[in-house]
């Protein structure tokens, strides 16, 4: 007797479900098409724009962020290392290597849900191109933990997951037609203290 | 059997639909999106200093190198003049359309002087400014703004702690104000 409105609810709970949580999931997981990752470096040139796709807009106007226009900068989310292994506060890794050419570039962390970190003001939570001590061929090294280190510090705070965040500032990468040779600093696990 | 599984297929296209239907209309309803954060300050043509906590409206400067400032502004009365000069390591400006899509960046290198002067003005007002040019726009980049309302974001990079004080004044001498011959 009730067959017809069981399959009724059975089909609109399945619509409803399933297309409210693969919308959620689609949203949470990318911020569109049209990425460039280099390594674990992933950033997203035309987010910005009008020409970008209907995902990009539905994730910025959820997000609701100050996107950076294209003269401004292109910031890089990595959100594992070089081996794709998901970054893990409780580990320690080191920045190794050079940025693409651009006239600066910020580093920072942030939380799984892109929110910058809360490090204590007194630690070195952030890094740039001017305060980031080099090698002489103008490489860097920087150690990224929630420990101490010698050199570069970048401190994070042991809270799980997190991201890194590399702005590069007034960037030819983001108009960039692969005529320059794009490489991002690796991303290396030096170990797991507590693991 | 048979119906049941008629059901589930019926649920999956229905939530395929649903799943477009969504993602195309989530635009226009958020209430969350960065142009209805910026009016949600109350601060029209004036640019307002971000803090590096979140704001009313959830607005914040997310890199700690980076102050930024915003101004919601319409080209509804009249063209809409920018202007900004100091001496800070690096500035930038965006100005995106009640969409938040870009309509046209620049940052200091690409400026005269090194010095902000943008004027953002509709179709018909800029034929207007260019009939007859007034005097104090011979520097002014002018740009077409297809709306009428917009956002545009201000940022100011302090590399280091000495330079909080002079991208402090930078920001708080920047305007954001209706052209008026």
């Amino acid at each position: 007797m009730f067959r017809i409105p069981l399959l009724v609810a059975l089909a609109l709970s399945v619509a409803f479900g399933v297309g409210i949580v693969s919308t959620v999931s689609a949203l949470k997981a990318t911020v569109g098409f049209g990425a460039i990752a280099l390594g674990p470096w992933v950033a997203f040139p035309d987010a910005q724009t009008k020409n970008t796709d209907p995902y990009a807009k539905a994730h910025r106007a959820r997000a609701g962020k100050l996107l950076y226009g294209g003269a401004e900068g292109l910031p890089f989310t990595a959100a594992t290392d070089s081996t794709g292994q998901k970054l893990s506060s409780g580990c320690s890794y080191d920045i190794v290597g050079v940025t693409p050419p651009a006239r600066f570039w910020t580093l920072y962390a942030t939380g799984a849900n892109d929110q910058p970190m809360m490090v204590d003001p007194a630690l070195p939570g952030a890094s740039n191109a001017w305060t980031v001590l080099r090698q002489p061929d103008s490489s860097f090294v920087i150690h990224v933990s929630a420990v101490a280190q010698p050199d570069n510090w970048l401190a994070i705070r042991d809270i799980g997951a997190f991201k890194l965040v590399l702005t590069l500032l007034d960037t030819p990468t983001a108009g960039s037609s692969g005529l320059i040779d794009l490489t991002m600093p690796k991303i290396v696990k030096t170990g797991c203290p507590d693991a | 059997m048979r119906s049941v599984l008629f059901a589930i297929l019926v649920g999956l296209v229905g939530a395929a639909l649903l799943h477009i239907v969504i993602i195309l209309a989530l635009p226009q309803f958020t209430g969350k999106d960065a142009y209805s954060r910026v009016l949600g300050l109350y601060e029209m043509d004036s640019f307002f200093p971000l803090g590096n906590e979140p704001g009313p409206t959830g607005l914040a400067n997310e890199d700690p190198f980076l102050r930024g400032a915003v101004c919601g502004f319409s080209v509804n009365g009249g063209p809409v003049r920018f202007l900004a000069k100091g001496a800070v390591p690096f500035w930038s400006l965006s100005v995106h359309d009640a969409d938040s899509n870009e309509i046209f960046s620049m940052n200091d290198q690409t400026a005269v002087n090194g010095n902000l002067d943008l004027v953002m003005a509709t179709p018909i007002q800029l034929v207007d400014l260019r009939k007859t040019p007034p005097e104090s726009l011979a520097q002014s980049i002018m740009v077409e703004m297809p709306d009428e309302e917009g956002y545009a974001v201000l940022r100011a990079l302090a590399p280091t702690d000495s330079f909080e004080e002079p991208v402090r004044n930078f920001l708080a001498e920047s305007s954001c104000e209706p052209f008026r011959r």
